[in-house]
């Protein structure tokens, strides 16, 4: 639990240094943006358009404290809008049902952690057919999950997160056919992965392990390592590294042949006076099955579930998709919240602070809206010079905000180390830039219509009975 | 075609509401401006002056009454037709100048060109005549806060001609400076009738300056008064 204030101050510490550290790509950017504009005045068919540009440049550096804050403001506020829109977009995705190629999940119906007997790998595995006509899923649509963890150090008091690593005990073959990702990798990545895959089917001491995680450990590809059993107690075993796979989604996780594993479950009697391993009963985790349709899968679950096979302990067949959802019920109230408190208190936010700058600017220069009124310029293009300034400021606001941010998390820190569901970090959107450019342009354009509004309405006659 | 009035207010009548209050500033006004006058218009202080000035250089509407600059009947223009017409016709010199501070002298200069349909060379050319005429070539890239009073004047003049305007309208342009920067201000007008046949309007308080000007008239109880001692040039003076 102490991870988690910590977790705060580093994420608050880092996003007011990036916001200050953007203070600079900010002010140059204010700066090229008034040097291009005055550039392009004397190129013909943009001149005047760009002329009226660079002066709200040129406004907005009138000012430089004041358009700064207001330019932090909406730099931290478009970076939390980022964040949480990022995380539901991402929930939207796991959570969203495919209509084609459904993922069904075999677990324990009434348990969590679910743990079932290995007995029942093989008639899940085919969808659990029993009569004629009932659905076979093929060799290829299924795979078992057995989960093995341990440490690569034997003292106790040496064991730490980083001697720590976790396997996937399956069929080696079903990381080519049934792992979520294996379409992001490159050919080169397949080609050596289908390689490692035909070692481990012949040598089952043979494993590997995701290149972030083999860094932790600080060992290598070719190393034989001994894992001491974490959740198997009592079981340790002798792994060749044979392979690593890609940094990323897999760079944390270990694969290994179940049979491995299965073979040490029943040799464990023998050197434990006749005693088998509390977990020799409960040793399978989960069965993925791939379904073409929603159709196939309702057979296939309703095959499961009424199976007499399958009743101590009693099983339970869903999507992935309904199997993340009904994780994230617990959580449905916070999100609904971010989804329609906090992010539309935000954007108020931002709105609220635009308006205030932009009015404070505005009432300052009543003077010069009126002049420019008396040269013959009309009241929208003096509301346009004000809308514009705003715009400008959120737009680049918002636009730094997000891209760094993005480049930020997802680049340098390679995700923010907070998982969710299976996968093992979790990352700012790639769309992120687009949406800070606009939720700044258009919160600053909401924000500053008011202030323009009564920058338009100056009555040059008073303000000159006053002045004059 | 010399004495031709480009300035003609008939019968133009301002009031002001204040609350219940109706403040009568100008009452059943006439007056003639012929092209090319200097004229200066004297008066105590919330006579009317700067309301009259208003109303010719189409900032205001009167309550009633027809002010006609030139073939266009200002008064009787919407506000957009206005504007519009204020760019083209009318130069305005103001007492406390009213440049941007954000712009330079040039830029200041520029700004009501970018309303007119002209080419960035065109415009570029009438900038700098406008600057060469009131002797501010060397100063065009400075802003408003890195010149003196008389200079930021001149910038003032040179953005109120580089239009060429019909009509140049200059309320108190001494008022704030002093007798040197002043002298060069009221020369530098003098010379924009003299060589370049200027019509101008000028709001002054200091007899001086007023002195400058080919004819001066005096607002007095809402009503325009021809000075006697110098009634002389304008044959189409005020009223019957
Ligand atoms: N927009 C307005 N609303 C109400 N009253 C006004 C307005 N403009 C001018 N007035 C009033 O009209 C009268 C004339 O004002 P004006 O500014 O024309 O005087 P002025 O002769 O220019 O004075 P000064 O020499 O002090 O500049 C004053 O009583 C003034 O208070
Ligand atoms: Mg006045």
């Amino acid at each position: 639990m102490s991870g988690y204030p910590f977790y705060f101050l580093v994420t608050l510490g880092s996003v007011i240094g990036l916001a200050v550290l953007a203070l600079v790509p900010f002010y140059v950017l204010l700066i090229a943006g008034d040097i291009l504009m005055t550039r392009l005045g004397d190129v013909d068919p943009f001149s005047r358009s760009a002329k009226f540009i660079g002066l709200m440049f040129k406004n907005l550096r009138r000012n430089l404290l004041r358009t700064f804050l207001a330019y932090l403001a909406i730099f931290v506020l478009v970076l939390v809008v980022t964040g949480v829109w990022s995380i539901l977009a991402f929930l939207d995705l796991v959570t969203a049902e495919k209509s084609r190629d459904l993922k069904a999940i075999v677990t324990e119906r009434w348990q969590i952690p679910s743990q079932m007997p290995f007995a029942y790998a093989y008639p899940l595995s085919q969808g659990a057919p029993e009569k004629e006509g009932d659905i076979v899923i093929g060799p290829d649509d299924s795979m078992t999950w057995q989960f093995y963890g341990g440490y690569t150090e034997r003292e106790r008091d040496k064991q730490t997160r980083d001697n720590l690593v976790f396997f996937f005990a399956m069929e080696p073959r079903k990381v080519l056919t049934m792992m979520d990702g294996i379409d992001e990798l490159t050919p080169e990545q397949l080609r050596q992965l289908a390689q490692a895959v035909e070692i481990m089917e012949k040598d089952k001491t043979a494993v590997v392990i995701g290149a972030d995680r083999l860094a932790t450990l600080n060992k290598r590809v070719g190393e034989t390592i001994t894992v001491y059993g974490l959740n198997y107690r009592g079981i340790d075993l002798e792994m060749k590294i044979i392979g690593e796979l890609p940094k990323g989604r897999w760079g944390q996780i270990g694969i290994m042949n179940r049979d491995y594993l299965n073979d040490a479950i029943d040799a464990y009697p023998a050197k434990h006076r006749g005693e088998r391993h509390p977990l020799a009963d409960r040793s399978l985790n989960l069965v993925w099955l791939r379904v073409p349709d929603t159709e196939t899968f309702k057979k296939v679950a309703n095959q499961i579930m009424s199976s007499s096979a399958f009743t101590n302990p009693a099983v339970k067949c869903e999507t992935a998709a309904s199997g993340i959802g009904s994780w994230l019920d617990a959580y449905r109230d916070l999100i609904w919240g971010m989804r329609w408190l906090l992010s539309p208190a935000i954007l108020v936010v931002m709105s609220l602070v635009v308006a205030n700058a932009i009015g404070i600017s505005v009432r300052e220069r009543r003077g010069e809206m009126a002049i420019l009124k008396v040269l013959g310029y009309q009241p929208r293009q003096i509301m346009l010079l004000i809308l514009g300034e705003a715009v400008l400021i959120g737009a680049l606001s918002g636009l730094l905000s997000a891209t760094l941010c993005q480049v930020f998390v997802n680049e340098l820190i390679g995700g923010v180390p907070f998982g969710i569901a299976f996968f093992p970090s979790f990352k700012i959107a790639s769309a992120a830039w687009w949406w800070g450019l606009s939720i700044g342009s258009i919160t600053a354009l909401l924000g500053s219509i008011w202030p323009a509004w009564t920058a338009q309405r100056v009555r040059v006659a008073e303000v000159f009975a006053k002045v004059g | 075609m010399a004495n031709e009035p480009i300035v003609r207010c008939i019968q133009v009548s301002k009031s002001f509401r204040r609350g219940s209050e109706e403040i009568r500033v100008l009452q059943a006004l006439n007056l003639e401006v012929p092209e090319g006058q200097f004229l200066a218009l004297m008066g105590p202080s919330g006579s009317g002056k700067t309301t009259l000035l208003n109303l010719i250089a189409g900032l205001d509407r009167p309550t009633s009454g027809t002010i006609q600059v030139g073939p266009d009947v200002v008064s009787a223009m919407s506000e957009n037709e206005l504007a519009r017409w204020r760019t083209r016709h009318v130069g305005f010199v103001f007492q406390f100048y009213h440049l941007l501070s954000v712009l330079t002298a040039y830029e200041n200069v520029e700004l009501p060109l970018l309303l007119l349909p002209l080419s960035a060379a065109r415009r570029r050319e009438q900038v700098l005549t406008a600057l060469e005429l009131v002797g501010l070539l060397d100063r065009m890239h400075h802003r408003p806060g890195q010149l003196s009073g008389g200079q930021q004047q001149r910038v003032g003049i040179a953005r109120a001609i580089v239009t060429n305007p019909t009509l140049i309208v200059a309320d108190e342009p001494t008022g704030d400076l002093d007798a040197r920067s002043a002298e060069e201000i009221l020369n530098l007008l003098g010379e924009l009738q003299a060589s370049l046949n200027k019509t101008i309007i000028m709001v002054t308080h200091d007899p001086r300056a007023a002195a400058r000007a080919q004819r001066i008239l005096h607002l007095e109880k809402g009503q325009l008064v021809e000075d006697s001692g110098l009634a002389v040039a304008a044959g189409g003076a005020a009223a019957p």
